[in-house]
């Protein structure tokens, strides 16, 4: 019966009840929008990193670190059998040292990344090189990225120095031939690299069979003189960049979920103000005030529930929509972060249900908060519409 | 004399001619008949290196960075003991004042009053041009003598400004040397070098240097400026002006302590 009441004083309340569901309504979709993009945006990350770099982790030699650039020809090795033995399709052996190229004759420093022409473990578009034999012949074909071409001015049959030292200290220096430009998906491995056959620069650096590390598709236990670097790892300051994200959404969440618990608040302020000669018509029929208050609360409950409905017709054709175009993220292609091209919003059912029950206990409670002081009231007062003044 | 030689008969005369012509020949040798592959070019190098390193000597000189785009000039005073060894304090400009570089055998620590802190180049930053210059920090490292980490050969002769020099073609002896393989213009009578080229290991040419305008100090000839070029890029080059050189002179010990490297 409570119930009953409950609905019928909410749909009394007309345009104020449209509001307040609305408001909570867009609360939750908007919730659920956020933090779903932020899936997606993660999601897409993960995956374009795993793709062209990180595979399911990283065997590397003892000591190699990324950001020591000046240690990394001091930190290569022979690949361990038991990884050597691995199918091409779930391994990929990277070697890593550095140059210099010459533009315009102008000095910039690269990333000179060899892998084998034939890995297929990591998704990245260098069959330009796969036509050039192993020994290298009058120009080192090389591949780069977009990003790369641009910073450079280099483009697809360019011709341009490239300095080195060999595993000796002696220094070297030949014409590279861009071979293709290529789009990456991870500006990671665009800007600042140029991409060659494993064994040709192998073979530059005096360096045979050697290599910085072995991207595997799964762990495969310790191996001698390399440490293995699990996904999370590799992708470290990406996941604390998220977690970051993930956090300064709260603060999104929380003004959004003050909106529309003031919206609720407020309206409950006026319901008790202007009924309260119903109120005290109530109380002096012998409903107890616990019981008004029920009916009060009851109607905060039902203002939850239509949100919920509401937010569910919003939210299904929104979401529809956007999976249809998504995100233009392609500003991002300035930055490292490993996304060019859209993202998709990315559902946890968990993070969904879990954000409705908050925004729902919400409701609820602040659509109590404010009849509470019914409880004290006094019929008589309340019946002259002087209770609360 | 020349009644005496009139005297002698003719047929006297001629055997005389041709005995005095083969004397002369014999003793004059070096300079009319030597071909370039005859020169020991070893021999060569190393009168080269005899007459640019003295066991200690000290350079008040300049640094002249031109990058394409605008010139700085470096002043500095340099103690050198030996190859291995080497002191530098920057005087100018004001942002450069009072840096520090100390190389003792392979290693060179660097002091900046900015930071007061010394830092070790190691490693690959050796590597690194050097204050913005045409020259890396391990180019100053350099600390093998010519001859000793070169087998040279004599490849050609050529005339640079009138004055003719031996094009000697320096190969590395050893795997590690930074430029596997130079050519050297050197003047055989003076045993001074005119200039250089530097290639790297598959033969492209990486750097020219001009030794310039060579002055007698002591017993010894030296460039007044030497002039570096990266030939990979253009309209760069770096001048090292040599104001005042003294060989031989007395260098404190503590120059190549590191407890210099301090304000």
């Amino acid at each position: 019966m409570l119930i009953q009441f409950a609905i019928k004083n909410f749909l009394r309340q007309g345009l104020r009840s449209i509001l307040n569901v609305l408001i909570t309504a867009i609360t939750i979709v908007t919730v659920i929008f956020n933090l779903s993009l932020l899936n997606g945006f993660q999601a897409r990350a993960t995956l374009n990193m795993v793709k062209t770099d990180v595979a399911g982790g990283h065997y590397r030699i003892a000591g190699f670190d990324l950001l020591s650039p000046t240690e990394w020809e001091d930190h290569t090795g022979l690949v361990p059998d038991s990884l050597k033995a691995l199918p091409e399709d779930q391994k990929a052996e990277t070697l890593i040292l550095q140059g210099q190229i010459f533009p315009n004759n102008r000095l910039y420093p690269v990333q000179m990344r060899g892998v084998g022409p034939g890995q297929e473990l990591l998704d990245l578009p260098l069959q330009g090189l796969k036509r050039f034999p192993e020994k290298i012949t009058d120009q080192i074909p090389v591949v780069i990225g977009t990003k790369m071409a641009e910073r450079t001015h280099l483009k697809q049959g360019d011709s341009v120095v490239l300095k080195w030292r060999d595993k000796f200290g002696a220094v070297d220096a030949r014409d590279i031939l861009v071979v293709d430009v290529v789009k990456l998906l991870n500006p990671r491995v665009d800007e600042g690299m140029v991409w060659l056959r494993l064994d040709h620069l192998q073979d530059m650096a005096r360096r045979e069979g050697e290599v910085s590390w072995v991207a595997v598709e799964l762990f495969q236990g310790p191996v001698p003189d390399m440490e293995f670097h699990s996904v999370d790892d590799l992708m470290k300051d990406l996941l604390i960049l998220l977690k970051n994200d993930r956090r300064n959404s709260i603060i999104l969440w929380i003004i959004l979920m003050f909106l529309a618990g003031i919206s609720v608040f407020n309206t409950q302020i006026l319901n008790v103000f202007k009924r309260q000669k119903e109120i005290g018509t109530l109380l002096a029929l012998g409903v107890e005030s616990k019981q008004v208050v029920r009916i009060f609360t009851w109607e905060g409950a039902v203002t939850a529930g239509i949100s919920v409905v509401v937010a569910g017709l919003i939210a299904v054709p929104l979401f529809m929509w956007f999976q249809t175009v998504g995100l233009d993220v392609s500003h991002l292609e300035e930055s490292t972060i490993p996304v060019r091209d859209a993202i998709f919003l990315e559902f946890n059912p968990f993070e969904i249900f879990y954000s409705i029950t908050v925004v729902v206990a919400l409701t609820i409670l602040v659509a109590w908060l404010p009849v509470r002081k019914i409880s004290h009231m006094d019929p008589t007062l309340a019946l002259r519409g002087k209770a609360i003044t | 004399m020349l009644n005496t030689i009139s005297k002698i008969p003719a047929q006297w005369k001629k055997t005389l001619f041709i005995l005095t012509f083969s004397f002369g020949a014999f003793f004059s040798w070096p300079v009319f008949f030597i071909s370039a592959e005859e020169i020991d070019a070893n021999a060569l190098v190393r009168a080269v290196d005899e007459n640019l390193w003295a066991t200690t000597k000290f350079i008040a000189g300049r640094l002249i960075i031109d990058n394409g785009r605008r010139v700085r000039t470096l002043k500095m005073d340099t103690w050198m003991q030996g190859v291995t060894r080497s002191y530098s304090v920057y005087k100018s400009p004001a942002r450069e004042k009072g840096t520090k570089m100390l190389k003792r055998d392979s290693k060179l620590w660097m002091y900046t009053p900015r930071t007061d802190r010394k830092l070790l180049i190691a490693g690959h930053l050796l590597r690194q041009s050097m204050m913005g210059s045409d020259l890396s920090y391990e180019d100053m490292m350099e600390d093998k003598k010519l001859s000793k980490a070169y087998n040279a050969m004599v490849d050609r002769r050529e005339t640079i400004e009138g004055k003719e020099y031996l094009v000697l073609h320096l190969i590395a002896n050893d795997k590690t040397t930074t430029y596997q393989s130079r050519l050297g213009w050197v003047d055989p009578e003076k045993k001074i070098v005119r200039k250089e080229e530097l290639y790297a290991k598959s033969g492209k040419l990486l750097k020219k240097v001009d030794y310039l305008d060579y002055r007698k100090i002591g017993n010894r000839l030296f460039p007044k400026k030497v002039i570096f070029r990266d030939t990979l890029k253009t309209n760069t080059q770096t001048t090292y002006v040599f104001d005042e050189i003294q060989f031989d002179v007395d260098i404190p010990k503590k120059y190549f302590s590191q407890s210099i490297l301090k304000r």
